[in-house]
C-alpha cells in the first residue's frame, strides 16, 4: 500500500488523542502575546524610522554650533531643498510601510502572504539604502559648505599640500566606506536571521514554478 | 471587539480545534512546542476572524490561517526543532529496524514526515485531510499541476527516507 494512504488511515482515526480544550481554556488564549514575524518586522521598521530621524535631528538640538551652521546653510537653496526632500521621503516611506503592513493578511494563500511580508521588508530595505546614500552625499557636501563658510577651516585646507589633501580625502572616503559597510553588514545579518525560514520557504514555492 | 464575536469564535474553534492540533502535530516535535504553536494559531485565527465572512466553511478557513501561521508567521524558534536542520542521523531509519508490523511502520512514517521541509509538510497535511488538488493549490498559491508534481516528489522523498 502507498505509504501516505496508510498514514491517512491512521491520521483520521487518531483524533481522540489530542487535548480537548474547553471554551474556558480558549478565551484567555485570544488575548495572549503573539510571536509573529509581522509584529517583529513592524517594531523593527518603527525603530529604523525613529533611528534615522533621530540621527538627522539630534545634532541640531545637541550642539548650538551645529544649530547655527545649519540655520545658516538653510539660506543655501541646495541645502534647503535637500532638507525638504528628506522630510518628504520620510512621509513617503511611512505611507508605503503602512500600506504594505496593511496588505499582510493571514487569510491569503501561503505564497501571497510570504510576498506581502517580503514586500514590507523591501520597503524597510529601501529606506535604509536611501539613508546610506544620503550619508554618502551629505558628508562631502557638508565638508564643501564648511570649506566655503568657515574661514579658519578654509585657510587650513588651503595651506595643505597635496599629500595632506590626499590624506583628508582618503580619510573621508574611508570613514564613509566603513560606515556604509558596517550598516550594510548589520542589516544583512539582522534580516538574514529574521527571515531565514521565510526566504527558504518562499524559494521552495518559487522553485515549483520553473 | 465585542463579546458576541468572541463567543461565536470560541464556540467554532472549540468544535474544530482538532484541525489546529493536527497542524501542530506535523510542525512540532514536543508537547511544549505543540502548545505554543496552538496558542499562536489561535491568536492569528482570532485576529483574522472579523474578516471571516462565512462564505467559506469555518474549517476550510482554519486550514489556511493555521498553515500560514505554522509556515510563515510563527517566529518563536527557541523550543522548535527546525525541520531543515533536523538531525537526520538521529532519526535515520535503518533497514534492519524496519519492522513489518503496521504500528512500527506508522511510527517510522511519522518520523519520516517530520523530516520533510515546511512546504512538503503542508502538502502532506492537506493530502491527509483529504483536500483535493484544487484546494491544495489555492491554499499554497501554486498551480494545480505544480501541486501534483510536488506531491509526487514528496511521495518519492518519503520512500527514500523510509528505504535508504
Amino acid at each position: 500500500m502507498d505509504e501516505l494512504e496508510l498514514l491517512k488511515k491512521d491520521w483520521n482515526k487518531d483524533t481522540a488523542a489530542y487535548k480537548n480544550y474547553a471554551d474556558s481554556d480558549l478565551y484567555p488564549m485570544l488575548h495572549k502575546k503573539s510571536f509573529s514575524i509581522v509584529k517583529t518586522l513592524f517594531y523593527i521598521s518603527l525603530a529604523e524610522l525613529g533611528f534615522w530621524i533621530l540621527i538627522n535631528i539630534l545634532p541640531y538640538f545637541l550642539s548650538s554650533n551645529y544649530k547655527e551652521s545649519i540655520s545658516k546653510s538653510y539660506e543655501n537653496p541646495i541645502y534647503m531643498s535637500i532638507s525638504i526632500l528628506s522630510f518628504l521621503v520620510i512621509f513617503v516611506f511611512v505611507y508605503l510601510l503602512f500600506k504594505s503592513q496593511k496588505s499582510i493578511s493571514s487569510t491569503d494563500n501561503a505564497k501571497k502572504l510570504m510576498e506581502s511580508i517580503l514586500n514590507t521588508r523591501k520597503v524597510i530595505k529601501y529606506y535604509v539604502l536611501y539613508n546610506l546614500i544620503m550619508i554618502f552625499i551629505t558628508i562631502p557636501l557638508s565638508l564643501y559648505f564648511e570649506f566655503n563658510q568657515n574661514i579658519a577651516f578654509h585657510n587650513q585646507v588651503e595651506a595643505f599640500n597635496s599629500k595632506q589633501m590626499l590624506l583628508l580625502f582618503g580619510f573621508v572616503v574611508l570613514l564613509i566606506g566603513v560606515l556604509l559597510v558596517v550598516f550594510w553588514l548589520f542589516y544583512k545579518l539582522l534580516y538574514g536571521i529574521l527571515l531565514k525560514r521565510l526566504n527558504r520557504n518562499y524559494s521552495e514555492l518559487k522553485k515549483l514554478e520553473v | 471587539m465585542n463579546k458576541e464575536l468572541e463567543h461565536s469564535f470560541v464556540e467554532q474553534l472549540q468544535k474544530h480545534q482538532n484541525i489546529v492540533h493536527k497542524v501542530c502535530r506535523l510542525y512540532t516535535n514536543n508537547a511544549d512546542a505543540h502548545n505554543d504553536l496552538f496558542q499562536e494559531i489561535t491568536i492569528q485565527l482570532w485576529r483574522a476572524f472579523p474578516k471571516f465572512r462565512g462564505d467559506a466553511k469555518f474549517s476550510t478557513w482554519m486550514y489556511r490561517v493555521g498553515l500560514n501561521t505554522a509556515i510563515t508567521l510563527y517566529r518563536k524558534s527557541k523550543r522548535r526543532i527546525n525541520t531543515q536542520e533536523f538531525d537526520a542521523v538521529e532519526f535515520k531509519i535503518k533497514a534492519e529496524e524496519y519492522d513489518d508490523t503496521e504500528e512500527q511502520q506508522l511510527k517510522l512514517l511519522y518520523q519520516a514526515v517530520h523530516q520533510l521541509n515546511d512546504i512538503e509538510k503542508a502538502l502532506v497535511f492537506l493530502y491527509l485531510e483529504d483536500k483535493d488538488y484544487r484546494e491544495i493549490s489555492a491554499t499554497l498559491g501554486i498551480t494545480e499541476v505544480n501541486a501534483r508534481v510536488k506531491m509526487n516528489r514528496v511521495k518519492k522523498k518519503l520512500k527514500t527516507i523510509l528505504n535508504p
